[in-house]
């Protein structure tokens, strides 16, 4: 029995490490961005940390069979570098992290994916982009993000909101500070919010051609950048992107332990939801092994796992394939699935499908940020300036 | 802007007044045929109805306004206090539980009896009567409506209110989408929540204006 149990470990630790090794190709071409700079000694030890931080976290993924919290690593270290990143950019070429109207005027706003809720209508209206951006240069241009956005949207539907926007480790970190909730059984019906406001923000861009959401409404405005002060109109917008913030992405996230932002306020994860529908990857319950505990309800942070969803065997459209359900499940009854196949088996293989094209995402939005992070915190460290 | 607004207050509670009338109308899909080209053509009469309806009350909220609303002083202060109050009327409409009758409902009767000889006119009189549904936006809707103080401004008005109500019915001849009516309501009286926001901000601005 012993001689079959080491057999089956060290079987599972051969099997982890041969699935990763991919993996350590991926991550170098996406972390070096095909061009790597060995120049100094802090960018070697920053490429060599990043490097070992992503393969690790996959293969423990592998290795552990639990998906959350190696993925909220990953996810988490990706907000808080790329807003320091984003930051120090911004500084660097700006002087500050407002913008002013010769910003605006020059197309020099770095466009967001959120901003593709409020285009579309005026795209087709009016034939004109309604984003004081660039289109095809500098980074973050508005054709780059809107390949981005589609290609995600059909490779992993709303999966994109768990494993590749750079604001969504915010309240994913934040609603795991308490180990229990404060205010407990919010009714999930909030999460059809974010979907009146999606109606709304699209509608009110058409009509003022204006991106409403970045104007009044964002709350990532406070960790990226803003509108300079001006005058009343100015003051008030950086109030509400402050309050927001605080609202919306530290203090509800901390009290309930849900992803506010995300499972009840942004228009994009509204948007993305329905692109859930049209994805290979999904998520299901097997309802011959679940024994109703409800621990996924509870658990589920985005208010996707719902009484009439564990009756249907699948969660609501606005799941973001966090795998947090699928980890606390004592039943193994709820698992990744890919459309078409017959449910309930092949298990482990969906899940190894699912990981592939859902952690290179994070990679890809990731790896570059947190290794020239760990080079700044570095020139941080020692100088006393990140400049 | 000002067709715009009607537009934008049409969609932000058209959900509402799908989830209402759309158990009047959906029966009579379900019962009278399952093509969908033939569907479209009830939703069209429907429709049509609807709009019927709203003209008129355009028309009737555009004269009112003429001849209310040509006073300087009630120009400024009487649309800003309608916006606030209807505004909160709005808010209330979404936070509370209303039972929703659809009026299209009460016209059943006749419709029964004027289906025997000329059948077009059931889903045309049933949008009649769900179009004079006195609901608070569509109150709200005869306030903005009246401001703009003349009859073209108020036809414009409720003819942009009808066209964002209307986009909810567009895909009801598909008939499976309205499973998620429950869904629907809520988006609705949440879009209702930030329309009955907008406007309270409006009312208060125009009046310390
Ligand atoms: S819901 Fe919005 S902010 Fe949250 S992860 Fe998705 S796109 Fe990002
Ligand atoms: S249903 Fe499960 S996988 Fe989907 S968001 Fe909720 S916890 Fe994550």
């Amino acid at each position: 029995m012993k001689t079959t149990s080491l057999y089956s470990t060290s079987g599972k630790l051969w099997k982890s490490i041969a699935l990763t090794l991919p993996m350590f190709l991926l991550t170098f071409v996406f972390i070096t961005g095909g061009k790597p700079d060995f120049s100094s000694s802090s960018a070697i030890f920053s490429f060599v940390v990043t490097f070992i931080f992503f393969n690790t976290l996959f293969f423990l993924m592998l290795y552990t069979g639990k998906t959350d919290r190696f993925r909220a690593i990953g996810f988490i270290a990706m907000a808080l570098f790329f807003a320091l990143v984003f930051i120090v950019n911004l500084v660097k070429m700006r002087g500050s992290m407002s913008f002013s109207n010769e910003n605006l005027l020059s197309c020099e706003i770095p466009f967001c994916h959120i901003v593709t809720t409020m285009i579309i209508i005026p795209i087709v209206l009016t034939k004109s982009i309604i984003f004081p951006g660039s289109i095809l240069t500098g980074f973050a241009s508005i054709a780059s993000m809107l390949v981005i956005v589609i290609g995600i949207s059909l490779a992993l539907g709303r999966g994109f909101c768990s494993w590749g926007c750079f604001y969504g480790g915010w309240d994913d970190g934040t609603s795991r500070i308490l180990r229990r909730p404060v205010i407990k059984n919010v009714n999930p019906n909030w999460r059809w919010f974010s979907f009146a406001f999606l109606l709304i923000i699209a509608l009110s861009a058409a009509i003022t051609l204006t991106p409403t959401y970045c104007s009044w409404f964002c709350p990532f405005k406070t960790v990226t950048e803003y509108e300079k002060i001006t005058n009343f109109d100015t003051l008030m917008k950086t109030i509400v992107f402050v309050s927001l913030f605080l609202s919306l992405v530290i203090i509800l996230p901390v009290l309930t332990r849900k992803r506010i932002q995300c499972g009840t306020f942004c228009p994009m994860g509204a948007l993305m939801s329905f692109t859930n529908k049209i994805n290979p990857f999904e998520v299901t319950i097997d309802k011959e092994k679940c024994n109703d505990c409800k621990k996924c309800i509870r658990t589920c942070p985005t208010f996707s796992m719902v009484e009439p969803g564990l009756s249907k065997g699948r969660p609501e459209i606005t799941c973001m394939k966090c795998g947090k359900c699928i980890d606390e499940c004592s039943q193994n009854a709820i698992s990744y699935h890919i459309r078409g196949t017959p449910s309930g088996k092949a298990f482990t293989a969906a899940r190894t499908l699912f990981l592939y094209p859902a952690f290179t995402l994070l990679v890809v939005f990731a790896g570059g940020n947190i290794q020239y992070g760990i080079v700044l915190l570095i020139r941080f460290f020692s100088t006393g300036s990140f400049m | 802007m000002h067709s715009s607004e009607g537009f934008l207050l049409g969609l932000s509670t058209g959900a509402v007044c799908l989830a209402t009338c759309g158990p009047v109308l959906i029966p009579y899909l379900l019962a009278e045929s399952n093509a969908v080209v033939k569907n479209f053509l009830e939703v069209g009469l429907f429709l049509s109805g609807r709009l019927v309806a709203y003209v008129l009350t355009g028309v009737i909220t555009g004269i009112a306004g003429t001849l209310f609303l040509q006073n300087h002083v009630f120009q400024g202060f009487v649309p800003g206090i309608i916006d606030v109050i209807l505004s909160l009327s709005l808010l209330a409409y979404a936070f509370f539980r209303f039972r929703h009758v659809c009026p299209g409902e009460t016209s059943n009767q006749l419709a029964g009896r004027l289906g025997l000889h000329w059948p077009e006119a059931i889903p045309l009189l049933g949008g009649f009567a769900s179009g004079l549904n006195f609901c608070p936006p569509f109150i709200l809707a005869i306030a903005q409506a009246s401001a703009s103080g003349n009859i073209a401004g108020s036809v414009i008005y409720f003819v942009a209110f009808f066209a964002g109500t209307s986009l909810y019915f567009i895909p009801l001849p598909f008939i499976g989408f309205f499973r998620r009516k429950q869904s629907l309501t809520i988006i609705g009286k949440f879009a209702a929540i930030i329309a009955g926001l907008y406007f309270l901000y409006k009312g208060i601005f125009i009046i310390f204006h």
